[in-house]
């Protein structure tokens, strides 16, 4: 069975992933600088929670501009377990993500027969609905937010001073999973119905319960990995307030890396987020501080560009240049 | 709560929802047009806005008397986005959908930075106009001059809507192309000139929007976004494809807008709004009178 | 489903994209300059994009007052002002960099670490936003530097047991405290004052404002007549406009910012409803563009403060800064730049006695700190700070807009006239 292209390819994929899982760990032995090891640690999880949409969105292709409202959960269930309760991190990030996933299929039930657009703004009002009752909700801290205190750096309750290590280490073990993930979706049977639901409206039909199942369960993985990423950031950022876990804005900046780099390919996200969030840190760190919106126009530019140069995303437009160049 | 101060919310709601009404009906012919959801309509408001403020500043002109002034601008405005972006991004060879939203939406944050750029974060308002502090009273109620100048705006200009799309050789070129865009080619009609002259005359509603807007509302780079996310939801409510759809749908978001605040803390108002919209689209999955 | 045979290239081609990121990154511009022979750099996170960028330019030009101040020889009474540079490092200027947070905390934090680490800034000022402030001084805190907490006014932000936060200027309950101070001495004078309407947004702002303000009425006897939590930069207040008209209370306490405080004030007039009193928590409402806006519907309005130009019939110097600031922003000092302008000063004072760039021993002066109140450009006793790093001395001003200014009507030692209540009269 070696000689099956098709597996060969399979197994170059998790050789590649590997290869690159190493280098990406050896960054830190030559970029000792901590903004950098900043820049590195968003794009890390940019880049898993990017792959996380995808597998919704990409592979799915059920479109959702609310995955704010599964960041933001993740994120408030870790710290409200943390800061009210003093579960550590470890267990509050697994929560956070059930929590997440019970959402997404409670939301998924009704939303999944609404097609194109009214499915994506039924996905961006929920997200909305979310953010405005954690606005309000006084035990969560409602607009205060939660302050998370660190006096010490400590792996059980997964908190660090100065030190990006830990964080960086987490999120490239975080990326490696969601890449891990959509790779064996990939070549699942889910994967396969989606295809043929999308292609063929008949065999959407003669499918239709084990595809809506696998539609429920494919968007309560992607709140699951996501929901991780929000307690992750939770405690990466140490504080939380709706506005910063749940603005609109989180839906955007997941789905932007996955479009950019090939939305429904596993490797766009990690190759989107790679180009996406170091231009956007750097951008905002060397035009911010002017205060006459240069950042913006340069970031604005830079999405448009890409949108409409790049419109199968970087890995469909290689895979193509590379198709063309065959004989 | 007295009945005269429940009436007045809902006459408020009423005058509100009719210009949510005008300030959507861009974004729903666009949509309705071509199937392209322009993720910079609040934007194209804020510009427009920014238009009918330095109108008033430059020649002391009143916003009122601006507004075709203004429309005329972003009718150009609307047409050259068209010819120099959302072409591209429609003939996009993959994933036409996402590439429109990012397109677009690229094309917002680009129009916010140069509008800071240009006219500085500063808030700005228009302090004196005709409209501008008048009110009248009827029964208890007040009709505030600015809201009920914006109602009129929103009803003759869905009215002209109307007019142009049912009884004009534009309007029908308009629907043909939207229903078939392929067969459209064969009779002789230019698909891309009217799609540009579509996207002109969208960003000419909008510009009646904000000219109206800039009456009684502040102006600053980000004030699109107060308005944008409600424009989508009353397009999706409306039906995407149904310009008088965004007509009724707008009523009924100002109205269950302002209900919504009379029963809810007023800061959860909005909830009660996306609630509607799923309401309705999980009863009716193509709005109130969407055909797409 | 693709075979092998394309698949090769496409993750040989991936491998390169995903090398050419990590290149990207491991080449980002290290603009870290040394710390210029003769140069204290001092880093200051402000939002300068977004929708209270307007806030961090005014910021931006408030410190630039105060920096060119300590930098050039001037003849004003305030700390550093008479020399030029930093005394305590030979003559050494001031540079401040400045970085967007855009309002978000991790963007703060992440520009605080930049401040630190590539450009050694030696201290951290900031940040207008109440959460961001929360994320910068934790940061400071682990950097051990200290941070000047400019113009966030959340109570909460010095109780978190930091050692290195400092704050000069006052927080929401001592701002609230002083806007119930006068409405007590107006009932003491026989005013009718037994009903309070909030308004106020749902952000940290309003929120701490509300809590605050709810707690004071009920020690103090008001009873809250409404309490109207609206949603920030909504496209319409009418129904909540209808709501604090129905109530019909002897003041309106709003704590909006100035997007909707011009709203606020529209639709009240739209709606026929003339309060007897507002009472303001600053923000919109010690903002020019609102009274740009709907300074006619505002005569009489009251709103606390930290600064007022009234300052400079008693001490000229106020108005020779406010003229420096003018000529930079092309408008007066308010309430936020006041402040912003100050936390220079006071920290650039620090680190001058400090002698040495050393976060502790920074620390160790700032808290040393004691500064007479004429030697400020604010109504204060002074600047002194406790345990918590607050300082206790800056006592809150209100002021008064008579049509075309503020005029200072609350305490009696900094008033130079009676406020006219209630205000329509």
């Amino acid at each position: 069975m070696t000689s099956d292209p098709h597996i060969k390819a399979r197994r170059e994929n998790i050789f590649v992933a590997i290869g690159v899982v190493f280098v990406v760990a050896c960054l830190p032995l030559f970029v000792t600088d901590v903004y950098v090891q900043n820049v590195l640690v968003l794009t890390l999880m940019y880049a898993a929670l990017s792959q996380s949409w995808n597998i919704l969105s990409g592979f799915c292709g059920q479109i959702s501009l609310g995955h704010a409202l599964y960041f933001g959960t993740g994120a408030y269930v870790t710290e409200l377990l943390f800061t009210k309760f003093g579960v550590a991190p470890w267990f509050g990030m697994p929560a956070g993500g059930l929590v997440a996933a019970v959402i997404a299929a409670a939301v998924g039930y009704p939303c999944f027969r609404l097609k194109g657009h009214y499915f994506v703004i039924a996905t961006i009002v929920i997200a909305e609905a979310g953010y405005l009752l954690m606005l309000n909700w006084d035990y969560a801290g409602a607009a205060q937010g939660i302050d998370i205190p660190v006096r010490a750096d400590s792996w059980a309750k997964f908190q660090f001073l100065r030190s990006k290590l830990p964080y960086f280490y987490f999120a490239l073990g975080f990326a490696f999973v969601a890449w891990l993930v959509t790779y064996m979706i990939e070549e699942s049977r889910w994967s396969y119905w989606w295809r043929a639901a999308k292609d063929n409206a008949d065999a959407a039909e003669s499918l239709g319960v084990d595809v809506f199942r696998s539609k429920m369960a494919a968007a309560a993985l992607s709140a699951f990995l996501t929901a991780v990423g929000g307690g992750f950031y939770a405690q990466f950022v140490s504080y939380i307030d709706p506005e910063s876990v749940m603005g609109f804005q989180f839906s955007l900046l997941m789905a932007l890396p996955a479009v950019l780099g090939g939305l429904g390919t596993l490797w766009g996200p990690a190759v989107g987020a790679g180009i996406l969030i170091p231009l956007t840190e750097l951008t905002r760190s060397f035009a911010g501080g002017s205060g006459k919106g240069l950042d913006l126009i340069i970031y604005g530019l830079l999405v448009m560009g890409i949108a409409l140069g790049r419109p199968e995303g970087i890995v469909g437009a290689v895979t193509k240049r590379a198709r063309k160049g065959r004989p | 709560m007295t009945a005269q101060a429940v009436a007045q919310s809902l006459v408020s709601g009423l005058l509100m929802g009719l210009i949510y009404a005008l300030v959507a009906a861009g974004l729903a012919l666009v949509f309705g047009l071509m199937n392209v959801v322009n993720f910079a309509h609040g934007e194209f408001l804020m510009t427009a806005m920014y238009a009918a403020f330095g109108l008033f500043v430059a020649v002391s002109l009143d916003p009122l008397l601006a507004a075709p002034f203004v429309a005329a601008a972003m009718f150009i405005f609307g047409s050259v986005v068209y010819l120099g972006v959302v072409r591209f991004a429609m003939s996009a060879s993959a994933n036409a959908g996402m590439v429109q939203i990012f397109a677009t939406f690229g094309l917002g944050v680009v129009m916010r930075g140069l509008a800071q750029l240009l006219f500085t974060p500063n808030y700005r308002s228009i302090p004196h106009s005709w409209l501008g502090g008048r009110t009248m009273q009827i029964a208890g109620v007040y009709l505030p001059a600015p809201q009920l100048a914006g109602a009129c705006v929103s009803l003759a200009t869905f009215g002209a809507l109307w007019l142009i799309i049912n009884r004009t050789d534009f309007g029908r070129a308009l629907e043909a192309t939207r229903e078939d865009s392929g067969a459209v080619a064969l009779v002789g009609i230019d698909r891309k000139r009217i799609f540009a002259l579509g996207w002109g005359l969208g960003a000419a509603l909008v510009g009646l929007a904000g000219a109206v807007l800039a009456i009684f509302f502040y102006i600053y780079p980000d004030v699109g976004a107060s308005f944008s996310l409600i424009a989508y939801v009353t397009v999706a409510l409306g039906g995407f494809g149904s310009v008088f759809g965004a007509f009724a749908a707008g009523i009924l978001v100002g109205l269950v807008e302002a209900g919504s605040a009379l029963v809810l803390p007023a800061s959860l108002k909005y909830v009660g709004v996306y609630a509607l919209y799923l309401l309705v689209v999980l009863v009716r999955p193509r709005g109130l009178f969407g055909s797409l | 489903m693709d075979d092998g045979k394309e698949r090769e290239p496409r993750m040989k081609l991936n491998r390169r994209e995903i090398m050419t990121g990590a290149a990207v990154l491991a080449a980002a511009p290290r603009v870290a300059r040394a710390q210029g022979a003769g140069e204290i750099l001092i880093g200051a996170v402000f939002p300068m994009t977004g929708s209270t960028a307007q806030t961090g330019l005014d910021a931006k030009n408030a410190i630039e007052t105060a920096a060119a101040i300590i930098n050039d020889k001037t003849d004003l009474d305030l700390p550093l002002a008479r020399g030029a540079g930093l005394p305590g490092f030979g003559g050494a200027k001031v540079r401040v960099i400045y970085a967007d947070h855009q309002g978000d905390p991790q963007k703060g934090r992440a520009e605080a670490e930049r401040l630190i680490t590539q450009e050694k800034a030696v201290a951290l000022i900031g940040c207008y936003h109440s959460a961001v402030s929360a994320t910068v001084s934790q940061t400071a805190e682990r950097y051990a530097l200290p941070f000047m907490c400019a113009d966030s006014s959340s109570p909460s932000l010095s109780r978190r047991g930091l050692k290195f936060f400092f704050r000069a200027s006052a927080h929401d309950e001592m701002f609230s405290s002083a806007m119930f101070d006068l409405m007590d001495s107006l009932r003491a004078k026989g005013q009718k004052i037994e009903t309070l309407a909030l308004f106020h947004e749902d952000t940290i702002f309003g929120a701490d404002s509300a809590n605050v303000q709810t707690k004071l009425a009920g020690e103090r006897g008001y009873r809250i007549a409404c309490d109207v939590k609206y949603r920030a930069n909504s496209p319409s207040l009418t129904t909540e406009v209808q709501q604090i008209k129905s109530a019909a209370a002897d003041v309106l306490m709003p704590s909006s910012y100035t997007t909707d405080g011009i709203l606020l004030v529209r639709t009240m007039n739209e709606l026929g409803y003339k309060p007897r009193a507002i009472v303001a928590q600053a923000a919109g409402f010690s903002e020019q563009a609102l009274y740009d806006a709907v300074g006619d519907l505002l005569h009489g309005a009251i709103t606390r403060g930290s600064f007022s130009l009234d300052l400079a019939q008693k001490r000229p110097m106020v108005a020779r800064v406010n003229d420096l600031f003018k000529a930079r922003a092309g408008k007066d000092l308010n309430d936020n730049s006041a402040r912003e302008f100050m936390a220079l000063i006071v920290l650039a004072d620090g680190v001058n006695r400090a002698g040495t760039t050393d976060g502790e021993a920074i620390r160790a002066a700032l808290t040393a700190t004691d500064i007479p109140g004429d030697r400020t450009i604010m109504p204060w006793k002074g600047v002194r700070f406790d345990a918590t790093g607050q300082n206790n001395g800056c006592d809150p001003v209100l002021l008064q807009y008579d049509g075309r200014k503020f005029v200072t009507v609350f305490p009696l030692l900094a008033a130079i006239s009676e406020p006219v209540w209630p205000m329509n009269s």
